[in-house]
């Protein structure tokens, strides 16, 4: 099991070299100059000369990926050109708000998505199995960019149910930060109308990233019900008198549950990918928002950043999974 | 934590969620007062004054910061405002600005000649933002403070656009920046959402990415144009990125103004109850922009050709008539402009006659229209350009790229598309700003990706620009006008209107055509008592 960990602590080194290496050389090949951009249209070149000696853009590109490099080793991600600020400060700052949406998704997904998979499985081929398994395709299929402003129209403008965009009113402080995740700072500090408040904003965006998660778990908890079902124990357990609650909601449910765990861990780094959208059309204040209005200016430091942190959650919770397959089933470790 | 607190707000906010969700806004508040909350979709990445403008990054600015002078009015005048009043020497090299005597910083420091030598030395230093306005025309070691309410500037030429730019030149507490400063970054780090202005508001709570709430300065210097009882408690930018979300929270009322819609959007909130939608012709020139150095758009018949086929009603179409056409390269409200009498107008047979000029007399090639991605008002002219050209025989590539990768790409003639999109605003009303973006000076510049260069046409700019006859400098901008049109470097479009929508109770609304794109004075603005 060590040389197993070792060898796959080894592969998640390299691949986060080439994370580095590839986002360093995208950001860098795009046809746009960033020092022009953060000049202002009407800078004249010295101007511009003078941001780019500043954010050392100036240097050739190898002395530039050194530099770089040498920073990540410090745990620095260079400054925005935008703002002057250190990028590793600002993601300390938006994190949180991404966390919280992802968290909040993640557990909406779980929630409904398992019992309507179970559910699925027990009434398989009919109607009610029949309208999930079109929802699980749609939840996969949609846009979520599409999905977002369509919900938005009907819950926030129509029905006048939910606020459309943000994090909280404007008028509303945000809690002092505990953990920067706005509702659990609320809670700890028992602010309850911060809380519900809060909740109200992060209600659709969280809805709208669970889709595609919400589906996925469907699917894989009906096929893993339907599998388990179907299996020689369960039949027995039911032979000897079971109750049907009992054998569905506990000895089937328990076996299934295995790939659908590792499907959740999955979708966390999917999920956390997703926020770039989300974020946008509902101006939530996280990584995915700060993202966007980087790159529209040409600002690489900052989205390389943001890649970065998304591509090594990514990594990490597939080496999780990895090494609790191989905890599991010792065959894989050899694979 | 503490487990008490933490059961009060479970509880609260369990009864929350049960409770469900909130049909109704009201009036944001700040001091007991009434609070606009203004709505665009632009962040406001750093505040500092010298360092950076865009049109919301200015509306706040010109929200925390005075200058020495400031737009008002439409057409623009500039007007005291630091500055009761200003002379200039006669050899046209020297400007003196008397000060008011009550202004001061938020913090409580007076605002005095050397705040304004400081501020002005600093801008000039950075090299960044507002510098390229004066700094070949003005040295730091040329401003001069004469007494604490006396400021000289000894010019290297004479210059007669230097006060227009007065109004963009923000003045910052030097006590602040100097005890602000890092790494001798003389402050910059600070002023990126720090405030050392003495502008009507301070900052309450700010965060560039999202809400950027302003407390107002209840004995502000300059007073209140709306009176004591009717001054708001302050005014909150929101930024939401999205035309439809932003739209939708106008609606329920979560926002109070908004700007940056499509014109479908404008025309369907004016029908709803409860709120306006004030238009007025703006000073933002589109123009469609041909690369006059390569391609078939360098042979200038070829150039002539596209503009006599474009359909310019189309434009008017597009903008559901908000907008009026273009009849010089200057802007109506521009200092200087006079109509081009043989300005083009859609006239196929002449269009016909030009291309026969050309290498292709008969058509048959396909020409690139490029636009800003996103910006749904380019992509349908972009349709009409297409629409236009098959009577002549010429297809039409309508691509979109994003603003960073469009501009890069129309830095150099040998990739700059045949036609690209744009809007230019100018920053100030003299004539210089708009001449300037056709002298091959500018070449580089996004507003000069038809790479025009012709040495007569920069001749008279230089020759314009220093002229201190205000008579002979007119006919030479005449001039000038009529030279870009001969060489028609641009299908010269329109000039849309400008518009905000906001909520009917919103007054004091005051349009100055030089404030850019959706820019409004925050300073005027106040909700009405029932």
């Amino acid at each position: 099991m060590l040389t197993y960990l070792l060898r796959r602590l080894g592969l998640l080194g390299i691949m986060l070299a080439g994370l580095v290496l590839i986002t360093f050389l995208v950001s860098n090949v795009a046809p746009s100059d960033p020092a022009a951009l953060a000049a202002g249209p009407d800078a004249t070149r010295d101007m511009i000369a003078t941001i780019r000696h500043e954010y050392g853009l100036d240097q050739p590109l190898p002395q530039q990926f050194l530099r770089y490099a040498v920073d990540l080793a410090r745990l620095r991600l260079g400054r925005s050109i935008q703002t002057g600020d250190e990028v590793s400060d600002d993601l300390a700052r938006y994190f949180p708000a991404t966390l919280e949406l992802v968290l909040l998704s993640m557990a909406i997904s779980i929630v409904v998505g398992v019992p309507l998979g179970m559910l699925a499985a027990v009434r398989r081929n009919r109607p009610f199995d029949h309208i999930v398994r079109v929802l699980a395709v749609s939840g996969v299929a949609l846009p979520a960019f599409w999905a977002a402003l369509l919900l938005q129209l009907l819950f926030c403008v129509r029905l006048g149910w939910l606020p459309t965009s943000g994090q909280l009113s404007v008028a509303t402080p945000p809690p002092p930060p505990v953990t920067g995740m706005v509702m659990v700072d609320a809670l700890l500090l028992g602010q309850g109308a911060v809380f519900v408040e809060a909740w109200q904003y992060a209600m659709l965006p969280a809805f709208v990233l669970a889709l595609p998660s919400l589906a996925a778990i469907v699917r894989v908890n009906r096929a893993e019900m339907i599998e388990v079902l179907a299996s020689d124990y369960v039949t027995a357990a039911r032979a000897h008198g079971i109750s049907t609650v009992r054998v569905i909601g506990w000895l089937a449910l328990k076996n299934a549950m295995l790939p659908t765990l590792a499907m959740i861990g999955l979708r966390f780094g999917w999920t956390l990918g997703s926020t770039v959208l989300v974020e946008t059309v509902f101006d939530w204040p996280g990584i995915g928002l700060y993202a966007v209005n980087s790159a529209i200016a040409s600002d690489f430091k900052p989205v390389m950043g943001v890649t970065l942190l998304i591509g090594s959650t990514f990594m990490l919770t597939n080496l999780l999974i990895d090494l609790a397959y191989g905890w599991l089933d010792p065959r894989t470790r050899t694979a | 934590m503490k487990r008490r607190a933490f059961l009060a707000g479970a509880a609260t906010g369990a009864a929350g969620l049960a409770a469900g969700v909130t049909p109704a806004w009201s009036f944001e508040q700040m001091g007991g007062r009434r609070t606009l909350v203004f709505s665009g979709g632009q962040p406001v990445p750093v505040l500092d004054p010298h360092v950076k403008y865009d049109w919301s990054t200015r509306m706040m600015q010109q929200s925390i910061y005075d200058a020495l002078t400031k737009y008002e009015g439409n057409p623009p005048h500039v007007v005291p405002w630091l500055a009761e009043k200003w002379e200039t020497g006669p050899d046209g090299l020297t400007w003196t600005f008397h000060l008011a005597g009550n202004a001061k910083f938020h913090n409580g420091d007076p605002l005095d000649a050397e705040a304004v030598r400081f501020s002005y030395e600093r801008a000039l230093k950075l090299n960044k933002g507002v510098a390229w306005m004066l700094k070949d025309h003005l040295k730091p070691e040329a401003i001069k403070v004469v007494d604490p309410r006396t400021i000289q500037f000894t010019l290297t030429v004479p210059y007669p656009a230097f006060i227009t730019f007065t109004p963009l030149w923000y003045i910052v507490n030097p006590k602040q920046v100097v005890a602000n400063t890092v790494n001798d970054d003389y402050g910059q780090k600070f002023l990126t959402d720090g405030d050392a202005g003495s502008g009507p508001f301070k900052i309450q709570r700010w965060d560039g990415q999202a809400v950027m709430a302003l407390e107002a300065v209840p004995d502000y210097w300059k007073g209140w144009p709306m009176g004591a009882a009717s001054r708001p408690g302050g005014v909150i930018y929101r930024v939401i990125r999205e035309p439809a979300p932003r739209k939708a929270a106008l609606e329920r009322r979560e926002v109070d103004m908004v700007t940056e819609m499509t014109p479908d959007d404008y025309d369907e909130l004016a029908k709803m109850p409860g709120i306006v939608v004030p238009a007025f012709t703006g000073m933002t020139p589109f123009t469609i922009q041909m690369n006059t150095q390569n391609g078939p758009t360098a042979d200038l018949n070829f150039r002539k050709a596209m503009a006599y086929a474009f359909d310019y009603h189309a434009l008017l179409q597009i903008e559901n008539n908000a907008a009026k056409l273009m009849d010089s390269p200057f802007p109506n409200a521009m200092t200087g402009h006079v109509a081009i009498p043989d300005m083009p107008q859609r006239n196929l047979d002449l269009a016909k006659q030009y291309l026969a000029k050309t290498k292709t007399p008969q058509g048959g090639i396909e020409i690139t229209y490029l636009y800003v991605a996103g910006l749904e008002v380019e992509r349908r002219i972009g349709l009409a350009v297409l629409d236009s050209l098959q009577p002549l025989n010429i297809k039409v590539n309508v691509a979109a790229q994003p603003w960073p990768t469009l501009v890069a790409r129309g830095a150099k003639p040998e990739t700059t598309p045949e036609m690209v999109a744009v809007y230019v605003t100018p920053v100030s009303t003299d004539p210089d700003v708009i001449a300037a973006q056709y002298a091959s000076t500018a070449e580089g510049q996004f507003w000069h990706m038809h790479h025009l260069n012709d040495t007569d046409l920069d001749g008279m700019i230089v020759k314009a620009r220093l002229e201190t006859d205000q008579a002979q400098r007119m006919k030479i901008y005449a001039a000038i006008q009529h030279r870009i049109v001969a060489l028609q470097p641009c299908i010269f479009g329109m000039l849309e209107d400008r518009k905000w929508a906001m909520r009917n109770y919103v007054k004091g609304f005051q349009f100055c055509p030089v404030r850019l794109t959706g820019e409004a004075d925050l300073y005027t603005l106040y909700a009405a008592t029932a």
